[in-house]
Formats: structure tokens, sequence, C-alpha cells
């Protein structure tokens, strides 16, 4: 993913509603007429939770997904950082090695010049 | 999630709730149609999708911030910063609405475009051309709106 | 021999005393001139996440995370120019005063006059620090290293080899032969 790409993924880092979002959503319904459930909607109220429990679920997991999306995208870029950060340190240790080895080449090169001499 | 992808749409703190909540009225209304958690996520993200466009289409919305009011920097910046952030959010919030809406689910919602294709009901070579289009804009716009940035 | 000695001795010390790292910062106006450039700098929790993203499935990188697990900080600098005479004596003049603080010791220096390399190596043997500074001045190439913390120069040298690391044969000192009175 390029660094457009991740610079993206933070600025559009999922933001929480205002304080006081979900009371609010759930005053509105509070004061909506019930809907109109036909005969064989009935039924299925035995298998499923009761429709304004349904829409409170909902209300929370929408303000709730939003932390659990933002600590997986936050885990997301701690990974990307740390792999970029390895991936430095690799270079680095390869680097300094590869520059130690030039110097001690070139020490024994004068070392066998001497010995020559 | 239903907030945060008005926000970043709409640009409006007070309009993202709004749209929110009308979301949520919504869904009271037709709560039958929901099959499973899976299926709410999906409804959820579907209709405020929607209700996103419609809003921008109707109230012929132009985002709070234009480009030629964002300062131009002194310094290079070399990584992603919160002012870097704000100006990719406000640029982003400027893209047409179809094209703003796919970037939003593919980098706020990780969604594939397989799946932002299902929510928005749109061919997949057609989001694919969105968000290549969306970055190469956005790719040129903060280049000129905030000076040289490693991209 | 005697510089190979030296440098063993200092093998042997094990360099385990921590430091500040050098000032590098004036050298960032050469980016603008080189055809290539890397910068690394890496410290505190930098460094440790990246040494915690090493595998513990490669032998090489397993390794290294050894070698790094008491650094403070690793800073690399490396241009390489078009054409010579990019950057001047004074750039590296810079670096080299800083080394002439006490503490550091200048164990290697190398000046090649047929192709023009010159290679100086530190070590940080004494003070409240410690670490390694390696500065190779080429004519198209300017590479500054320095790494800030325990560093072990025998284990550095097993890294060669691997990554791409080439090894580093560093002799043991042995002992002086007994003179017969």
């Amino acid at each position: 993913m390029s660094n457009l790409e991740d610079n993206l993924k933070a600025a559009l880092e999922r933001t929480g509603p205002p304080p006081g979002f979900s009371g609010r959503v759930l005053a509105r319904l509070n004061g909506q007429a019930p809907p109109k459930v036909a005969w064989w909607d009935l039924l299925s109220v035995l298998l499923r939770p009761p429709r304004i429990q349904w829409v409170a679920l909902s209300v929370i997991l929408s303000v709730m997904i939003p932390f659990a999306g933002v600590r997986y995208q936050r885990a997301r870029r701690l990974r990307s950082e740390g792999e970029k950060a390895k991936q430095q340190l690799v270079f680095a240790v390869h680097m300094a090695g590869n520059k130690l080895h030039r110097v001690q080449q070139k020490v024994l090169e004068i070392g066998r010049m001497d010995t020559r001499l | 999630m239903v907030f945060s992808m008005s926000y970043h749409f709409l640009r409006d703190r007070s309009l993202a709730e709004e749209l929110a909540q009308e979301v949520f009225l919504e869904l009271y209304r037709n709560l039958a149609a929901i099959e499973s958690p899976a299926h709410l996520v999906f409804w959820l993200r579907k209709v405020t999708s929607r209700r996103c466009i419609d809003q921008t289409r109707r109230r012929a919305f132009w985002p709070k911030f234009r480009l030629d009011e964002v300062p131009e920097p002194v310094a290079k910046i070399r990584t992603a910063d919160p002012m870097l952030s704000r100006a990719l959010a406000r640029l982003v919030a400027s893209l047409p609405e179809k094209a703003r809406m796919v970037v939003i689910l593919r980098y706020q919602e990780d969604l594939d475009p397989m799946e932002i294709a299902q929510v928005l009901d749109m061919p997949i070579g057609t989001v694919k051309s969105h968000l290549q289009r969306s970055l190469a804009m956005l790719r040129d716009k903060l280049a000129r709106t905030v000076g040289e940035i490693a991209i | 021999m005697k510089i190979l000695c030296r440098l063993t001795f200092c093998i042997q010390i094990g360099a385990a005393m921590y430091g500040q790292a050098l000032d590098l910062t004036h050298l960032e106006r050469l980016a603008a001139k080189a055809k290539e450039t890397a910068d690394v700098n890496l410290d505190g929790a930098v460094l440790k996440l990246g040494a915690k993203f090493l595998s513990a499935d490669d032998p090489d990188q397993v390794k290294i995370k050894k070698l790094v697990a008491g650094l403070k900080g690793i800073y690399v600098k490396t241009f390489t120019f078009e054409n010579e005479g990019e950057y001047s004596d004074s750039d590296v003049g810079g670096i080299r005063k800083q080394l002439q603080s006490p503490g550091w010791s200048r164990i290697v220096g190398v000046h090649s006059k047929k192709d023009g390399d010159n290679a100086e190596v530190y070590l940080k043997t004494d003070g409240p620090g410690g670490g390694l500074a390696i500065i190779c001045a080429n004519p198209k190439e300017l590479t500054i290293v320095n790494i800030v913390g325990k560093i072990d120069l025998d284990e550095l040298s097993e890294l060669g080899g691997s990554l791409g690391v080439p090894k580093i044969d560093l002799e043991k000192p042995k002992p002086a032969p007994k003179k017969d009175d």
C-alpha cells in the first residue's frame, strides 16, 4: 500500500458521534409510531429480539464498532510501521557491516603490502 | 460507522448527525428486512452511502473549505501528520459524490472493491476506476496544495 | 598488523557503554545534490519496534535482534553523487570535530591515494555512554554510520555473509611468546 493510501487511512479513521448521540436516536425512535407489522412478521418476533432492542443494538454497535475499528486500524498501522522500521534496521546493520568490512579489507591490503616490502 | 461515514462525506458534524439519525429511523421502519448482524452492517453502509449521495445532490453541497484556503506550508512534510490528515480529508470531500463514497468505503471501512460494488450497487470495474482516478486526483491536488510530500 | 591488533583489543573490551548520537543535521543539504540518498534514524521506541518485527524463524534476523538488543540508536546517512566534489571537507570535518571529544578513539583510519577512498572507524570507549562511528568518504559517495549503545563488534562481524553483509575476519590476539632469559 502506498504512502498516500496509508495517509488516507489515517485521515479517514473512524470518528465517533458527538456525546449523547445514542440517547437522541432512541428518543426519536420512542416518539415514532410503531411500524405496521404483517401477521407473518409477528411469528418472527418469537425468533428474533424485540425491534427496539435491534435498533438499540445497532446504535450501540454503531458507536462501539468505530472504536473496534479504530483499534483495528491502529493495529494495522503499527504493523505497517513495524515492518518499515525492521527494513530500515536491517539496512542500517547491513551498511555498518559492509563499511567495516571494506575498512578491514583496506587494512589487510596495507598489511600485505607491508609484508612484501 | 454511520456517523463517521456521513461526517467524512459531508464534512459537517451537525449534518452528519442528522443524517445518521435518519439512517437509524429508517432502520427502525425496516427491521423486518434485517436477517443477521452481518446483514445489519451491510444494510447500514448501503443506506448511509445512498443517503449521503442523495443529500449532496439535493443541496448542491459545497465543501466548507476550499483548496485555495489551505495555507501553503513552509517546510517539506515527510510523514503523515494531523495537518496532512486534515488536508486530505478536505480533498476527499471535494471529490465527486460517488467517487468520494468509494474512497470512504475503501479507506475508512477497509472494504475491497467487490464489497464496495455490492454496497453501492455498482459494477466492480466502475469502483476500480473511481478508486484509480480519485487517487490520482488526490495525489495531484495534494502535491499542489501542500508542496512536496513524499507520496 | 598493529592496527588489526588494536581493533581486536577493542573487540575484546567490547564497548559496553552508552553515548550521545552525533549531530548529522548539517549533512541534510547534501540530499539536494545527491542522485541517491538513504537516511535511517532509528532510536528509542522505533528501534525497539523494528527489532520486535525481526523474524524469529530467520537465523540472521535472530542475530541482528541480539546485536541491537543493547543499542540506543542507529543512524545512517549515505549520499551517492553523480560527480566528484559535490561535498566538501568541511562537511566531514564537522563530524570529525565531534569525534575528537573525550571518550572517542579513532581505531582505524585508511586513506587510498589510488581511488581517493577514505575510511575511519571510531569507538567510544570512555565516559557514560559508548558507540561506534564510521566515516566513509569516497569521491562520489559519503556514508556516515553512528551506532549508540552497547555494540559488540564480534557479533556485528558474525553477520558478515548473511543479508549481503560480508564477513569480517577478526583475529583474536595471540599471547606474546615467552622470552628466554
